[in-house]
């Protein structure tokens, strides 16, 4: 299979700590990959040991199947860091060609490309501004723009969503969305989990240096969905009533609990063993209690991101002091 | 392109742009008019001296109003025999500037006092003791004052030469050894700190990951080197030119300001040209990848302004010893001077245009100082390397030493 990042058994220690300890995962060519974790899981120095910023302590990287992070990977990828920054005083279109000129282009390409990209953001008159005269929002476009002008096959992006309002999020996942399409790899660290599960097709979750879950997301959310939890919304008091011994049937029922914040189903329940969704579904509508709403509930990525690393290592965002 | 050209380009033209860079261009030549202008103007602005002349001896005061000019001397002969305290007391109170007392056996060895509120000034202080001289030469030799003047006046002058080109005045090549000197100074230092503020903005704007993903640290600290130092070129080849034209049109710019004379500079050989360029580039870059590292090890422009003071100090110290270049070009102490890497690029030219130095000392400096300089710049890269990524506190000296070894 060809890859677009294959790492194995890579190790960062900085002075007192191991940042990244013997971490493995491949990126497949064409996917949305997600590295997930808390702050202080490792994300940033995993990428920024991708784009050679920093030197690994021990495993191998390898891009594109063959190549070394280095001077031969950097034309084929586009890095947006955590980090945000541009040069202020710059020109905007100059500064997207100037990065295309950084990562191999003919200046006259970057130029010609830096304009195409300008104009599909909507940013084309701003050209000629200097970069310190754009709002934040245009910024950040800019940044995209300068992170992908000379048309990477690897788009590397930490912390994409940090300080995008809903717009500009919303933005951003379309620009992924069509990267996809167009052949690309696109490696992001997130702890947003929201934001991963809209996009993502592969994740690997890491938190404390180590990899903690590897997958598909379909798969595993699959592979998390099979205790049974159903989510049920009556049609009124009424059918509620008639549903009650339904409910108290341990034989279908093991467990009721109150719905989740914000949900508009009125009880979740979990299914007793042997217990079948279609058992549970029949014995409610054969005590007559009409339904208006009946769904299995799919764990989302953060309850499996919580299950997985422990709702205290998910909220701990203490990095040692270096 | 390479990376570190791509950066240099960048470089080059968002400085070539700026207004910055037209002010100073425009302002070197200011400078330089103000060089050619002011010391001819201030020559003729030195006010009066008033003085007051008690002559015992009654045989020199009138022979020293003959000779001391009355445009700058207002010389009134005491007769009144007054005290020392009341011609004092006349200077407390302004009548006076000073006054000479001329005693009985002047003619023989008495002592001849001028006391006065300018008696540290040099220049007048010279015309008067060459007065006295003048008028006791006369009384003794019983001669006029016009008599002795005329019997001075040898047309003698000292001429440089190092058997090579044709000679010059040796005035005016010490005044183009120091302007040379100074450009060099001035031009290492305006850049140099360019470099160095240009990697703080790097870290300040945090666009230094997207350059260090895209490009070597190496490349960055090169590119911005020879893209600021690229700028210093231009300039200092267009004050160049600009100077050649102003020595050439010397006398209708003068004109302008109503003046004649100033300082008539020689010109300038290919060879000298090459020795002010080669310790203009090597110097350059000697000083420029001290501040780029410095630039590296701090978090802003003010943390920067600190950090730098030992590059300053260095320099400070070279330009400190320039006296002992421009007073013997061929002494011991500037020859070391002009070896020692730190001190050589700014002095060495001024030292070879005063005809202080050889073919084979240039040729000994410019070893030396490219060898330091390829030792500095692979230093301050690795410095530079770790540097440039972190924020915060700076390191201190173990961590410098640290940075230096990381593989």
């Amino acid at each position: 299979m060809s890859t677009a990042v294959s790492i194995s058994g890579v190790t960062k220690r900085f002075a007192d700590h191991v940042a990244v300890d013997s971490i493995s995962f491949e990126v497949p060519r064409g996917v949305v990959y997600g590295v997930l974790g808390p702050n202080g899981a490792g994300k940033s120095t995993t990428l920024r040991m991708i784009n050679d910023i920093i030197a690994p302590d021990g495993g191998t990287i390898r891009i594109l199947d063959t190549l070394a992070p280095g001077r031969d990977a950097a034309p084929k990828i586009g890095y947006l860091p955590e980090e945000r920054g541009l040069y202020p005083k710059m020109r905007v279109a100059e500064m997207i060609a100037f990065m295309g000129e950084l990562r191999g282009m003919s200046a006259r390409d970057a130029k010609a490309r830096a304009g195409a990209w300008l104009e599909r953001l909507g940013l084309s008159k701003w050209a000629r501004n200097k970069v310190q005269d754009l709002s934040k929002g245009m910024q950040q476009k800019v940044q995209f723009a300068a992170c992908a002008i000379h048309d990477p096959e690897l788009l590397i992006l930490d912390e994409p969503w940090s300080g995008l309002d809903p717009i500009n999020a919303e933005v951003l996942r379309d620009v992924v969305a069509e990267q996809k399409k167009a052949g690309r790899t696109i490696l992001f660290s997130t702890h947003q989990m929201e934001q991963a599960e809209k996009i993502c097709d592969e994740v690997c979750i890491i938190a404390r240096g180590k990899k903690v879950l590897e997958g598909g997301l379909v798969e595993l959310k699959r592979a998390a969905q099979k205790d049974g939890l159903v989510a049920i919304g009556f049609a009124d008091d009424q059918a509620r009533a008639k549903a009650a011994a339904v409910i108290a049937d341990r034989s279908i029922v093991a467990a009721e609990r109150p719905p989740r914040h914000g949900d508009t189903a009125d009880m979740e329940v979990e299914l007793a063993p042997g217990a079948t969704v279609d058992g549970l579904l029949a014995a409610l509508v054969g005590a007559g209690a009409s339904v208006r709403r009946f769904e299995v509930v799919v764990p989302t990525l953060h309850q499996i991101f919580v299950d997985r690393v422990g709702a205290e290592n998910a909220i701990v965002a203490e990095r040692s002091p270096s | 392109m390479t990376g570190w050209l791509v950066i240099a380009k960048r470089e080059f033209l968002e400085r070539v742009r700026t207004k910055w860079f037209a002010i100073t261009t425009a302002i070197g030549p200011i400078f330089m008019i103000a060089l050619l202008v002011v010391p001819v103007l201030l020559a003729r602005l030195g006010g009066t001296t008033k003085l007051a002349v008690v002559d015992h001896s009654g045989q020199m005061a009138d022979s020293l109003r003959r000779t001391l000019p009355a445009s700058d001397w207002e010389i009134t002969i005491r007769t009144d025999d007054p005290t020392e305290a009341s011609l004092l007391a006349e200077i407390r109170d302004k009548k006076i500037d000073g006054f000479l007392v001329i005693p009985k056996d002047a003619l023989e060895q008495g002592e001849i006092v001028y006391q006065g509120d300018n008696a540290t000034a040099q220049v007048p202080m010279a015309k008067l003791q060459f007065a006295v001289m003048i008028s006791r030469m006369g009384a003794i030799k019983h001669l006029s004052p016009e008599d002795i003047a005329k019997l001075l006046s040898v047309n003698f002058s000292t001429k440089h030469t190092t058997g090579e080109a044709a000679s010059a005045s040796g005035g005016a090549t010490f005044a183009l050894g120091y302007i040379v000197m100074f450009i060099l100074y001035l031009a290492i230092v305006l850049y140099g700190v360019n470099v160095m503020r240009s990697v703080v903005t790097e870290k300040t704007s945090r666009v230094v990951e997207l350059m260090i993903a895209a490009t070597k640290p190496r490349a960055l600290m090169l590119g911005k080197i020879v893209g600021v130092g690229a700028v210093g070129v231009v300039q200092i080849l267009a004050w160049f030119a600009m100077a050649i034209a102003l020595i050439v049109f010397r006398e209708p710019i003068l004109g302008l300001f109503g003046l004649h004379g100033g300082i008539n500079l020689p010109p300038l050989s290919m060879t000298d040209g090459v020795v002010i360029l080669v310790d203009f580039v090597l110097g350059y870059f000697f000083y420029a990848s001290l501040y780029a590292a410095v630039g590296a090890m701090v978090s802003s422009d003010q943390e920067a302004q600190q950090a730098q003071t030992p590059i300053t100090m260095l320099l400070v110290l070279t330009i400190i010893c320039v006296q002992l270049v421009a007073n013997d070009p061929r002494a011991t102490g500037p020859a070391i001077l002009t070896l020692v890497p730190f001190s050589s690029p700014i002095l060495m030219p001024m030292r070879w245009l005063l005809g202080g130095a050889t073919g084979m000392d240039v040729a000994l400096s410019f070893s030396i100082l490219a060898a330091s300089t390829w030792l500095v710049a692979m230093a301050s890269a690795r410095i530079f390397r770790v540097g440039i990524l972190m924020y915060g506190k700076r390191p201190s000296m173990r961590e410098l030493g640290r940075w230096l070894r990381y593989r």
